[in-house]
């Protein structure tokens, strides 16, 4: 489980994350959805231990993130896709999804690598293996960047817009990877613009305001009259259908 | 006057021995300034404040005082408190040291200019510090710093030829007694000229190869 309590976050001046409480359990697809700068992503990179938390308690399967020796703990049981993708320009798309396995879980060189042409394979890109990033289109480079998080099993995905810098067919390509991950029960924490997709894979419904989960319902609820209650919810669903 | 290098003839494997003794102190002190530049480079991009200083102020004091007087002063000054070293070692670990601190910081920047997002990743995927530094942030900044390393070489292996005035007669140093011996300055100093430049264009041809070599899979100026 990941549990989140009271998390603040500032940057300056700026509260980012203002008292967040989240808990995250085995099985569930949460999507993160709120404004651009509601604190999304902060709280993502948060719980993967990338931004120091100022206040509050966040733990990964009970391993506190805020504790260097538990963070490395908290760290393995969870997978981090990137908006950016941040592949290793250096190594080719096999390298950077054998790397950690290797160096981490000391899984021997060929079998990680096996084990990554197989997860390529499952996002179709066999014949890509081993391309570098920069031979790649941002689509495949996402898919990739799913394989390298994958590789590591982790017991939760975190995603954090990883569809916001593709096209809508690369997106495409790569909301359907994630659906086939939700269908096989991966944990996820889902941040996105995507409503649509959120709504047919989630199982829960975070919504951040300002810093602050004003709604964390199940996906059905929030779509329906309760989450429409509330007049920010309404207003950003409406907003969003709009666009 | 006339230009005549066949006089040349028989010196030219003193000469050669000078541009052996050359190539020598360049390849290690090329060697030694690398790793220097490397460990400075790291300490002056790590989030250690002291490192961060010490290795600053390493920078600073070796790049702000000209080659020949830090080179006199090892040579000349360190036997005065009772530390003897001989010529070649001391040339070699001169040019490392001046040379170490301009590499430091070729690869510092290297370092700066990598996506913080990239070393983001490898960190989230529980990747220990020194792997992330041996695996991710040194191939990438190396790649990105062979061209201005290239300079900071040819640059060292011109400063080289200072090594003569502490009684190393590498090329300069040969070419100095060659001149004095035979009364031909023109000749001998024209092909002191040409050997550097062959030995500099040689180089930097080299360095080229190895820019296109690792930035192969690379999207023109991404890297």
């Amino acid at each position: 489980m990941i549990s989140v309590s009271g998390l603040r976050k500032s940057f300056g001046a700026a509260t980012v994350l203002d008292g967040v409480d989240l808990e995250i359990r085995q099985g569930e697809v949460v999507s993160v959805l709120g404004s651009s700068g509601s604190g999304k992503s902060t709280l993502i990179r948060c719980i993967n231990g990338l931004e120091k938390i100022d206040a509050g308690k966040i733990t990964v399967d009970g391993f506190d993130v805020s504790k260097p020796r538990e963070l490395s703990e908290a760290r393995k049981r969870s997978g981090t896709v990137f908006q950016l993708f941040n592949l290793y320009p250096h190594m080719t798309a096999v390298q950077n999804i054998a790397l950690a396995p290797v160096e981490v879980l000391k899984v021997p060189r060929k079998q990680a690598e096996t084990e990554a042409r197989e997860l390529l394979q499952s996002v179709g890109l066999t014949d890509r293996a081993d391309a570098y990033p920069s031979q790649l289109s941002g689509g495949q480079r996402q898919r990739v960047g799913i394989c390298r998080a994958l590789a590591m099993k982790p017991s939760y995905l975190l995603l954090d817009e990883v569809t916001s810098a593709l096209d809508p067919e690369m997106t495409s390509e790569v909301l359907s990877i994630l659906a086939k991950l939700a269908k096989g029960g991966t944990t996820m924490v889902f941040v996105t613009h995507e409503i649509e997709f959120a709504r047919s894979i989630s199982s829960r419904i975070a919504f951040l305001d300002k810093g602050t989960l004003i709604a964390d319902l199940p996906t059905e609820e929030f779509f329906s009259d309760k989450g429409m209650a509330l007049p920010r919810v309404a207003q950003f669903l409406s907003k969003m259908r709009k666009d | 006057m006339k230009f005549d290098l066949s006089i040349l003839a028989k010196h030219i494997p003193f000469l050669l021995e000078g541009a052996w003794l050359t190539l020598q102190a360049c390849t290690l002190a090329v060697i030694g300034s690398l790793v220097l530049g490397l460990a400075v480079g790291a300490m002056r991009t790590s989030a250690s404040p002291l490192l961060n200083r010490v290795a600053a102020i390493y920078v600073d004091i070796f790049r702000n005082i000209p080659f020949i007087v830090q080179l006199f002063f090892f040579y000349f000054g360190l036997p005065e408190i009772g530390i003897y070293i001989d010529a070649f070692t001391t040339g070699v670990v001169a040019l490392s040291i001046a040379g170490g601190a301009f590499t430091s910081d070729v690869i510092r920047s290297g370092i700066l200019a990598i996506d913080p997002g990239v070393i983001e990743a490898a960190q989230v995927s529980g990747l220990r510090k020194s792997t992330i530094f041996r695996k991710i942030i040194l191939p990438i900044a190396l790649r990105a710093s062979i061209r201005p390393l290239g300079s900071v070489f040819i640059n060292l292996i011109l400063t080289s030829s200072i090594l003569s005035t502490i009684t190393l007669n590498e090329l300069t140093g040969s070419a100095k007694i060659v001149a004095s011996n035979t009364f031909r300055p023109f000749e001998v100093y024209f092909v002191l000229l040409v050997a550097y430049a062959a030995l500099t264009y040689a180089v930097s041809i080299l360095i080229g190869m190895l820019h296109r070599h690792l930035n192969r899979h690379q999207q023109e100026g991404a890297v």
